[in-house]
């Protein structure tokens, strides 16, 4: 038995995008398509996933409750836009065309790119062990990128919309300012090239990586225990860094999926206990408006680092 | 008219292969998104064992002496050579991008496509040192190489471009518009044609010139085409339409048209006349009987692309497996 999502990207490629791509003169973008296909499929799969098993809990045992949840949905249509629609495309073909000129142009000074393949010949064909091993290498290097984007000014400008939202679900995980993102894709991009993480290599296991990282996000009561905790983050470990005292540099639990990197630098705090989120400091914009108004108003934020104007930074 | 060439070329066919056994040996399919490369016993059709590879290779061919088979790993910027009575892994060694790749028929020259760095890179075949390296508009997809191996043309898949390199002086020849989106390349018969994604059509140019001279109908979205073993049949795989068309390769005119859905890529010809098809979309390779219209699949990895049958290797069931 194939692949089901690979047999699903075939199908619909075969039978939806080629249709479409003959008809308008476009087949030179069939290998995009295809690709494309196979991304968006696996992140309705996250979607469904995470909604089937997130919803439940949240409603099982709720940190909070909210007369309404309206500010909820922007983060539904981050989560859509960037998990199934064209933001997926976009970091593939671009990631996809980076790593092939730079890695194309160091063997042609003679030699392979690094991978730790490469290096570790072993792991040619280990498709599981390779993966956990690149994984803990992208989580360490997110776990840096994230320290740094709540040090800056500048960056915590445009980090602070991730940290506005005052009714955090599940769905909380993507909303983030397009401009953080390009940021996190550059640094990502830098950091896979030198190591070599293969692209749409290992789509199931990103799923189940990112299904973590929603989970994280949860408005619900749910610890790990106090070895759990420290293996994995949970929604209490990671609630404690979205808390209203712990938003700028005051924060702490900068981890995105494993505890490990908090705990060697000191920058864990398993004492704060299901804490209220948000960031009092924020535009009210940031918190409760609309996609755009978001994206506006962290822009606004960003701009205004630069002209020397005070920004709150944190508490 | 239509319906007596027809016969005849189903006659030609079951005559050809009515005594051939079932075929045996070992074939290599590649697995684009594996990455890896299948290997899969001919006679029983099963896949036997993988190969991993780097990254995401595409093509294989034969070295000139057979000794090994060489399978290029684009992204991963490797080429691979393994056994190929055994698949055991010979060597890996670093190579800029090399997507789809041949052989001069004088075995002077390897050429190289490196379709997303938009080079054609020209090799000495004996040293594997580049000699040459063209930059091009845009992602150099197929190549064939004239009988006298002085020119090798390549098509630019994402242009409309057929672009000829003159091997004696290592300069381009010309780039000339043939088609929407130009896949596939072959000479025969003292022209060259392409297949064009972009069209239901192969395009026949006149290797002088470039000059488009002639269309020839095959499917929707006509994709890769093959000379088949005996040089008779021109077998052209349609990508869009998910078909593989038979046409006369002396006439040019198209006999039969076979159903092979999944988006037909690579095929290979078995001694016992099936036509081994890779399907990128549907994780497996169809066996067709050109005899009845009917196929068979085999399953392997994914987004399988080259292929190639090696009839006269050993029963994989005495294989190492390591």
């Amino acid at each position: 038995m194939g692949d089901p999502f690979d047999l699903a990207a075939g199908w619909l490629q075969e039978y939806v995008l080629l249709p479409i791509l003959y008809q308008f003169g476009l087949m030179n973008w069939e290998d995009v398509t295809y690709n494309w296909a196979l991304v968006a499929l696996y992140g309705v799969a996250q979607v469904v996933v995470t909604f089937a098993v997130c919803l439940p809990l949240e409603r099982w045992r709720p940190v909070e409750r909210w007369p309404d949840s309206n500010a909820v949905w922007v983060d539904v249509l981050y989560t859509v836009l960037s998990r199934v629609g064209v933001l997926p495309l976009v970091t593939y073909v671009l990631f996809y065309h980076t790593q092939v000129v730079v890695t194309g142009w160091m063997a042609d000074q003679g030699w392979v790119s690094p991978t730790l393949e490469g290096i570790f010949p072993i792991l040619l064909g280990q498709q599981v062990v390779t993966f956990i091993l690149y994984a803990i290498v992208l989580d360490f290097a997110d776990y840096g990128r994230h320290w740094l984007a709540h040090q800056f000014r500048w960056w915590w400008a445009l980090h602070a919309l991730h940290h506005a939202q005052r009714q955090m679900t599940f769905w909380s995980d993507d909303r983030n300012h397009i401009l953080d993102d390009v940021i996190a894709f550059l640094w990502f991009g830098a950091i896979a090239l030198l190591i070599g993480v293969p692209p749409l290599q290992f789509p199931l296991l990103v799923l189940v990586l990112r299904f973590l990282e929603s989970l994280s996000h949860a408005n619900v009561r749910l610890s790990f225990g106090w070895l759990g905790d420290r293996l994995l983050i949970s929604p209490r470990f990671h609630r404690a860094h979205h808390g209203i005292r712990a938003a700028g540099d005051t924060s702490c639990n900068y981890g995105a999926v494993l505890p490990w990197w908090d705990l060697l630098f000191g920058t864990a705090d398993f004492t704060r206990d299901y804490v209220r989120t948000g960031d009092p400091s924020a535009e009210e914009a940031l918190a409760t408006g609309t996609y755009l108004q978001q994206q506006i108003a962290g822009l606004r934020r960003f701009i205004g680092t630069f002209r020397r104007r005070p920004v709150r930074h944190g508490m | 008219m239509r319906r007596l060439t027809v016969l005849l070329f189903l006659s030609f066919v079951t005559a050809s292969f009515a005594t051939a056994a079932r075929a045996g040996g070992i074939a290599f399919i590649i697995n684009s998104r594996g990455p890896s490369v299948s290997i899969v016993d001919m006679t029983t059709q099963k896949e036997v064992r993988r190969i991993p590879a780097l990254r995401e290779p595409h093509h294989l061919m034969l070295t000139p002496d057979h000794a090994s088979l060489m399978i290029g790993d684009t992204a991963g910027n490797q080429m691979l050579f393994v056994d190929p009575n055994t698949g055991a892994v010979q060597k890996r060694v670093p190579i800029s991008d090399p997507y789809q790749f041949a052989f001069s028929p004088n075995d002077k020259f390897l050429v190289v496509n490196g379709l997303a760095r938009n080079q054609v890179d020209v090799y000495d075949a004996a040293t594997m040192k580049l000699i040459k390296r063209f930059p091009v508009v845009a992602t150099p997809s197929h190549l064939a190489y004239s009988p006298d191996s002085s020119t090798v043309f390549v098509s630019l898949q994402d242009s409309d471009k057929l672009v000829a390199f003159d091997l004696n002086t290592m300069t381009e020849k010309w780039t000339v518009p043939v088609g929407k989106t130009p896949a596939g390349v072959l000479w025969l018969n003292g022209t060259v044609l392409v297949a064009d994604m972009g069209t239901d059509h192969l395009a026949q140019v006149d290797p002088a010139t470039g000059k488009v001279i002639a269309t020839i109908q095959t499917g929707r979205g006509a994709h890769n085409l093959f000379l088949s073993p005996d040089h008779k049949i021109l077998w052209v795989n349609n990508r869009e339409g998910g078909t593989t068309a038979a046409v006369d390769a002396t006439t040019l005119k198209l006999i039969r048209s076979y159903a092979i859905p999944g988006g037909p890529d690579d095929m290979d010809f078995a001694p016992d006349g099936k036509i081994w098809i890779t399907r990128r979309f549907a994780e497996s390779v169809a066996v067709l009987d050109p005899a009845t219209g009917k196929f068979e699949t085999i399953e392997v990895g994914r987004s399988p692309h080259g292929l190639f049958l090696n009839p006269k290797a050993p029963s994989p069931a005495v294989v190492s497996l390591r």
